[in-house]
């Protein structure tokens, strides 16, 4: 098959899938869903093979989808090795989740939508992840989004669950909109859209330096809405009112990813604009910051994951904005593995225990599930960076390219942000598996709901990410030669600090929380003031929603009120004037005669007036 | 002779609606389906028959003198728009009919103001005489009286009167600017290909342009004379709502492309850019009232005030990228419009409320019928993979690179967009099940005919878009290269 085939195998069998989960297989969940993961199987299949293919190749042009000015815009594949790296990790994670979900979803009366569901962001993701022009990666990026949107809601009949959709698709609107105004400036700039061509050093010399760096900053916007960076980022934690398994796919793993992947895509365009990846920085520093802090506080342990989701996908964009492709992907890469893991670990505590709460799975027993618990434990180290499983790794290569970049109030702030990481990470491990009698933390108000016992398909993909959680820091070398660039190998000196800063956070995080005994009260609770601004989020829910969400309201109401007072009251008024006039004129007919006769000499005389002048 | 037969098919299907005794309903139902299957039959055999790549603009012509001593002839051609256009009424009308399949209040008579309607607007986008042209354009609009003050509902008279009145307003700008064209060429001719060959003036188009543009401007929802239409569109019986939002607006907008355009090249030149910044009105304004509605179909009629703005915008880019997108958005539109209504209709002839705070959770006892609005929102919030994405995307695209400001609005206007169809689809369709909606039937096989078909193209042309961007671009080239 020639990689063009594959390509279009890879990307649209899940469509397949999607489309017999949803229209055809609706009453035969089973079926749905066995023909889902076959799909899934396909493409990771066909994933696998393009990657054993060339990954120099010119792009494949599938179709002419329009011509915008004499430019043709078409549907085709990119196949060079930053794709093909991408593609396999969809594919895989996707396929693991899809497998995980045949024992999570069991008994929901969705099922065979909540398979076709995963067709449709499998197709939109991998088909975005192939595109070889920015225009195909813009439609299925917005696709990307309907099939999170959709997942989201999935549970539709939860109003939080209607209301975070919503509220996922418009925020990350937000950013599109300016991605999208950036596409059409770079278009007009530059006569091609095909990223190949874009990425050239001469293309991109022919653009002026303001426009470029104008084009950067709305594609950057793009980035920050998909993948959750401050102020855009509210979105992700409600977005965990989807099941599980979705979180662990889309909102960690692969769809907010995408965000970042497009920056590494685009990566020669950042670093030739000017000034833009000193914004970046400062974005992604403060993000990092800003979701660790907020992670340290919830008790809700898929809330706790989404924001180490925000927090770490800062991290990459740290290591991308330091001008490192490297540091960016291959934290990309590892990310992938072990926060899809901690996901679906926590995803099986919910299922056996019936509760996202980490104190009530402490006290339920939740240490008693061992490989689960196993995959948590190696799962959060490698999210704390300790040695040597994957995240150590990477986000050495990151700190390193922030010291390359020699951008030291950056390093000293994801130094912060490391400590803040562990800390919450292993809150988060002790929380779950180590419960004190001593604990200050309040019961929940509610009682938990067991959904059943963990499955066995539940269990092969937990054990699988756990391998690659532990693994995948191995692949530096490997990745750097794919993406065809330079791999950082941090020194001793530059790794010591690094560690010692993991280590700290688990040691602090295990006196607190996870000692017998322990009160279970992080240090933070001892300024109340900022335990209140991280539990609430620092208000920023509120803000967006009084400021401008009461803008918006406010100048529709204005609006409504024009419309129905000044258009249609114009309009109203004319037709009443009318009918006015017409009533008035109407009563002159009165059948009497006085007054017929008293007008007529009237008339005459005004009329002799003027006619004879006297 | 195929654009007479498809004029003709629905004038015989009226003879034969008018001759079948009223108590024989299904009868006539099946007359009206069975014309609107011909005829999208026969606008499919305009489409594979029209050549775009071919040096003539109007194809398959039929010309037929009338009355000589006015120069009025009996003049049918079409170009790519005109194709397009065919095709939406057609698609429209046969859905239309299809959606109507229960109604039984007056059905004969129903029908027969109903073709009388689709018969005035095939005749407009295939008429290439300006007498013909503004003759059909009088009949389309006529029936829309009757039509919505006997078989509508709230506050039909008002509507049906107000819709009525801002019309006939349009047309009385529209009647003597017409007039004086045909005067002022000397040609003593309504050809309007032999008046778009005539120059006139630029100070003579410069005065004109305006009275044709918003004259045909009221009827395709123009910003600020666009308060008939959301009324009219509530007021209105489901097929007339889908086929006087999806199919009549557009007639005013075919109306700018095929008249004021080509005539008044120099007109539309000077007037571009006002014209445009009411258009970025409608986009953002209608948007914005959408936002506070309650109402299904006030929620819609905004919409398309708002999506008409898009089309209005792109016209006035006069470039071949925004015309083209311009073109192609009246006809996803219209397409998306028909389903919205469509899927409206469904439940509102069950539930008799159109209140989205009265429903909840329907998508939970009705998930089919839920689903086709629900794609008709998506289609509407411009996600990809419906036509109107690309449409609206051609149309951003030359309105950023002309006029920057009004192309950063109304990309804007996108968030909006999604924020009102989204506040609808959490209200009604998400959400807590409404036990009161319990009983609902979901839709039977037959029901979701016309809107599985109304999908489908929208699909086809989200994923292939090609297909009608093909077909309108040498029309458009040519519409905009005389500007």
């Amino acid at each position: 098959m020639s990689s063009g085939t594959l390509a279009l195998l890879c990307t649209h069998a899940p469509l397949v899938g999607c489309f017999g989960a949803l229209v055809v297989l609706r009453r035969a969940p089973r079926a749905a869903a066995a023909l889902n993961i076959l799909a899934m199987l396909a493409s990771l299949g066909a994933a696998l093979a393009i990657f054993a293919g060339s990954n120099h190749q010119p792009p494949t042009i599938i179709s002419l989808w329009l011509s915008s000015e004499g430019v043709p815009i078409s549907f085709g594949f990119l196949l060079d090795g930053t794709n093909q790296l991408m593609g396999i990790i969809v594919a895989l994670i996707a396929l693991c989740i899809q497998v995980y979900s045949l024992g999570y979803m069991k008994g929901d009366p969705g099922y065979a939508r909540y398979f076709g569901l995963h067709g449709l962001f499998a197709w939109a993701m991998l088909s975005f992840v192939y595109s070889a022009n920015l225009l195909q990666a813009f439609v299925f990026w917005e696709l990307v989004g309907l099939a999170s949107f959709l997942l989201i809601g999935f549970w539709f009949e939860k109003p939080s669950a209607a209301a975070a959709a919503k509220k996922a698709f418009v925020m990350t609107r937000i950013g599109d909109v300016g991605m999208f105004i950036g596409l059409i400036l770079l278009l007009s700039s530059t006569s091609t859209l095909d990223i190949a061509q874009l990425m050239q050093a001469s293309t991109l010399a022919s653009i002026p330096d303001a426009r470029l760096t104008l084009i950067a900053l709305l594609l950057f916007c793009g980035v920050v809405g998909k993948s959750a960076q401050f102020p855009l980022h509210t979105w992700l934690p409600d977005a965990m009112e989807g099941p599980t398994p979705v979180s662990a796919l889309l909102h960690s793993a692969t769809m907010v990813a995408a965000g970042v992947f497009l920056y590494a895509r685009f990566h020669p365009l950042f670093v030739a604009a000017e000034g833009v990846s000193n914004i970046v920085l400062v974005i992604a520093i403060i993000t990092a910051i800003l979701a660790a802090t907020i992670a340290m506080v919830q008790r809700d342990m898929k809330r706790v994951l989404a924001y180490s989701s925000i927090s770490q996908l800062a991290f990459m964009l740290l290591g991308l904005g330091a001008g490192s492709l490297y540091a960016g992907v291959f934290h990309l890469t590892t990310h992938a593995f072990f926060k899809a893991l901690l996901f679906l670990c926590a995803g099986a505590y919910i299922h056996q225990i019936g509760s996202n709460d980490m104190v009530t799975m402490g006290r339920q027993g939740a240490a008693k599930l061992r490989l689960v618990s196993a995959g948590l434990v190696i799962g959060a180290a490698a999210l704390a960076g300790l040695p040597p499983l994957a995240g150590f790794f990477s986000k050495e290569s990151i700190l390193a390219a922030l010291h390359g970049a020699h951008a030291n109030a950056f390093v000293y702030g994801a130094y912060l942000a490391s400590f803040l990481t562990a800390y919450y990470t292993f809150r988060m491990v002790f929380l779950v598996l180590r419960p004190s009698d001593k604990s200050v933390l309040p019961a929940e108000e509610h009682e938990p709901h067991p959904h059943g016992d963990v499955t066995g398909s539940m269990k092969l993909p937990i054990a699988i990410l756990t391998v690659g959680a532990a693994a995948a820091g191995f692949a530096g070398d490997f990745i750097a030669k794919l993406i065809g660039a330079k791999a950082l190998h941090p020194t001793y000196g530059e790794m010591a600090p690094a560690i010692g800063i993991a280590l700290a956070g688990v040691i602090v995080a295990f006196f607190e929380f996870g000692r017998k005994d322990a009160a279970q009260q992080g240090f933070i609770t001892r300024v109340g003031a900022l335990d209140t601004l991280f539990e609430r989020k620092y208000y920023l829910d509120e803000i967006y929603d009084k400021v401008a969400g009461g803008l918006v309201s406010l100048i529709a109401s204005v609006s409504a009120v024009v419309e129905r007072g000044v258009l249609d009251g114009t309009g109203d008024l004319a037709g009443n004037l009318t009918i006015a006039t017409g009533d008035a004129t109407a009563r002159m007919q009165s059948g009497r005669l006085q007054l017929y006769i008293g007008s007529a000499v009237l008339l005459i005389v005004v009329f002799c007036y003027f006619v004879g002048g006297y | 002779m195929v654009l007479s037969a498809i004029i003709l098919t629905p004038l015989a299907a009226l003879f034969l609606t008018l001759l079948i005794p009223a108590r024989n309903d299904k009868a006539i139902k099946a007359v009206s389906a069975l014309a609107g299957a011909v005829t999208v039959a026969l606008a499919a055999y305009v489409w594979f028959k029209f050549d775009p790549y071919s040096t003539a603009r109007y194809q398959l012509v039929e010309r037929v003198e009338w009355v000589p001593t006015f120069g009025i002839s009996y003049y049918l051609g079409v170009d790519g728009i005109g194709v397009l256009m065919t095709m939406l009424n057609a698609i429209v009308f046969l859905t239309g009919a299809l959606s109507m399949w229960r109604l039984e209040l007056r059905v004969k008579e129903y029908f027969a103001f109903m073709l009388t309607l689709v018969i005035g607007v095939f005749g407009v986008f295939v008429s290439l005489d300006l007498f013909f042209f503004f003759f059909f354009y009088e009949v389309a609009v006529l029936p829309m009286y009757p039509l919505i003050a006997v078989w509508g509902s709230t506050r039909k008279e008002y509507a049906a009167m107000k819709l009525t009145l801002y019309l006939m307003a349009g047309s009385a700008l529209l009647f003597p600017a017409l007039l004086s064209i045909y005067y002022k060429s000397g040609l003593n001719t309504f050809d309007m290909v032999a008046l778009s060959g005539h120059k006139f003036s630029e100070a003579y188009q410069i005065f004109v342009y305006p009275f044709i543009y918003i004259g045909f401007g009221v009827l395709a929802g123009m910003f600020p004379v666009h308060g008939w239409s959301p009324t009219g569109h509530v007021a209105a019986p489901t097929a007339v709502s889908m086929l006087h939002a999806g199919v009549l607006m557009k007639l005013g907008a075919f109306g700018i492309l095929r008249v004021a355009m080509p005539l008044l090249p120099a007109g539309a030149a000077y007037w571009n850019g006002p014209f445009a910044a009411l258009a970025t009105c409608n986009i953002v304004y209608g948007a914005l009232v959408a936002l506070k509605q309650d109402d299904f179909k006030f929620v819609i009629g905004f919409s398309s005030v708002s999506h008409m703005g898009i089309v209005l915008l792109g016209i006035n880019m006069l470039t071949i990228d925004g015309m083209g997108g311009a073109v192609f958005q009246m006809f996803a539109h219209g397409v998306m419009t028909a389903l919205f209504f469509s899927a409206v209709g469904f439940i509102y002839d069950q539930a008799h409320t159109r209140d989205i705070h009265e429903f909840g959770g329907l998508s939970k006892h009705v998930p089919i019928a839920s689903a086709f609005f629900i794609i008709a929102g998506l289609c509407g919030m411009g996600v990809p993979g419906f036509a109107s994405f690309w449409a609206e995307l051609l149309v951003f695209i030359a309105a950023v690179k002309t006029m920057p400001l009004f192309g950063v609005l109304a990309v804007v206007g996108l968030i909006i967009s999604a924020l009102f169809m989204l506040r609808v689809l959490k209200h009604a369709f998400f959400g807590p099940a409404n036990p009161k909606w319990q009983g609902l039937r979901d839709v039977t096989a037959w029901d979701a005919l016309p809107r599985a078909i109304l999908i489908a193209v929208l699909i086809l042309f989200g994923f292939i878009p090609r297909l009608a961007l093909a077909l309108i671009a040498s029309s458009v080239r040519a519409l905009a290269g005389g500007i």
